[in-house]
């Protein structure tokens, strides 16, 4: 039952009031929560570690940690699918650092091609499937903001880091990422405003 | 730094992608309390979970659920987590109340009993953010701690401003103020030079004690001393009673 870029939208005080729920220890709540958001959290956690397996290890141990913490989850802090971003993120990329220090070459993590690695590839039409992309928000962003993005926000990379691959000036690249940034609180707002959530 | 330029800098924390230099400093900001930033971080964290809705969805394992649900069963009927804390008040509460209706007392008691655990629950989540509030400051390294003695009117008190003169941020922490006179209240001053500038008034419990939280203060001034002066309640624009606290940065 997965609908195309829906994943986890329903309201979100339903959601809120399952965590509450799970924190009173409510095992149906868990089920309902994983229900909902174990798609969303596994989709972002196969494209953070390109490995399908290390991926729903990954989502095990976030829902492990969802029951464990949900105490101490409130909704000042964001809504519940950022704070499942937020879990798996952090969780996600200490796992990727540690792939890349121990093999050294993140050649083979951030470009499965390899050989080209230090410069900006063009991308052919097929490359984006490889990365897991579908229609979407960074689809109407240019291409150099969605670049920083997807290399900082999903490749788990540092502005310094990007901006050595890259081979571009790290104010440059600072500049793209805000520019991505403004226009995806922009995108965020529209679909608020269509009530599509 | 311009305001506008952390704000920035919340973003790129956002994305993950803040390092070096700017993400110490960025985290030393946050950490002394930087609502407009908190904000910002915020927004840019939602707005980034339109990235993973973007991607072509993956379905979990048949088995993965009954794995997790199995896993959790085993730890234990409870998570681990901190339960919040009315929800114990809430349980000696729900004791107290049954203990009541067996020694025949009526339920207006009872209910009196839970307001007053009520406001004795808000009362202590107040103090543990403050307390933790205070921790955050202590632990920054951009944050100075400006010692206030005690002057004549009471020799016996003694003041701490921790104050973080990058972000404008601060709090008072007194003992051994002698207790304020009906219509009358502390009133602490920020000085720069010969200009005071208001930055908060207070009372204080049986102990001469308080805990204040600066309001935002000019970021134009470099101030150099903090005093405490008796005032009538609700402050006053520039100092007119005694001065009771007095220290240097």
């Amino acid at each position: 039952m997965l609908g195309k870029g829906d994943m986890g939208a329903e309201p979100p005080g339903d959601a809120v009031r399952l965590i509450q729920q799970i924190a009173q220890g409510d095992r149906g709540a868990f089920g309902s929560f994983y229900d909902r958001f174990a798609p969303f959290v596994l989709t972002f956690a196969t494209r953070l570690l390109r490995a399908r397996s290390e991926a729903e290890d990954l989502l095990q141990e976030v829902f492990l940690q969802v029951w464990r913490q949900a105490g101490s989850y409130t909704q000042d802090r964001g809504s519940p699918e950022a704070w499942l971003i937020t879990i798996t993120r952090s969780r996600g990329i200490d796992k990727l650092r540690s792939i890349r220090r121990r093999d050294k070459g993140f050649v083979s993590i951030e470009e499965p091609g390899g050989a080209e690695a230090g410069r900006e590839l063009k991308r052919e039409e097929g490359e984006t499937e490889a990365r897991l992309m579908i229609e979407g928000p960074l689809a109407r962003l240019p291409q150099a903001q969605q670049r920083v993005l997807e290399m900082a926000y999903f490749d788990g990379f540092t502005q310094a880091e990007i901006a050595a691959r890259l081979g571009e000036p790290l104010g440059t690249v600072k500049t793209r990422m805000r520019d991505g940034l403004e226009r995806l609180r922009g995108l965020l707002g529209a679909k608020a405003a269509e009530g599509t959530g | 730094m311009n305001h506008s330029e952390w704000l920035e800098r919340a973003e790129i924390y956002a994305l993950g992608a803040l390092d070096g230099e700017e993400l110490r400093q960025f985290e030393a900001h946050l950490a002394a309390g930087c609502a407009s930033c908190e904000t910002r971080l915020r927004e840019t964290r939602e707005a980034l979970t339109l990235l993973p809705r973007a991607l072509a969805p993956v379905a979990p394992p048949p088995g993965a659920r009954a794995r997790l649900l199995n896993q959790i069963a085993a730890e234990g009927a409870r998570p681990e987590g901190r339960r919040p804390g009315w929800l114990w008040w809430g349980i000696g509460a729900g004791a107290a109340a049954g203990l009541l209706i067996a020694l025949g007392w009526n339920l207006s008691v009872m209910r009196q009993e839970l307001q007053k655990l009520e406001v004795r629950v808000s009362a202590l989540r107040a103090e543990v953010a403050q307390k933790e509030q205070t921790l955050r400051l202590l632990s920054d390294p951009q944050v100075h701690l400006v010692s206030l003695a005690g002057l004549p009117p009471s020799p016996g008190a003694a003041g701490r401003v921790l104050w973080n003169p990058v972000t404008r941020t601060g709090i008072l922490l007194t003992s051994g103020l002698p207790a304020v006179p009906r219509g009358r209240a502390y009133e602490l001053w920020a000085i720069a030079g010969k200009e005071a500038v208001p930055a908060g008034v207070f009372t204080v419990d049986e102990g001469g004690r308080t805990l204040l939280r600066l309001p935002p203060l000019p970021e134009a001034k470099t101030f150099d001393k903090f005093a405490v002066t008796l005032e009538p309640a609700g402050g006053v624009p520039q100092p007119t009673g005694p001065m009771h606290l007095l220290g240097s940065l």
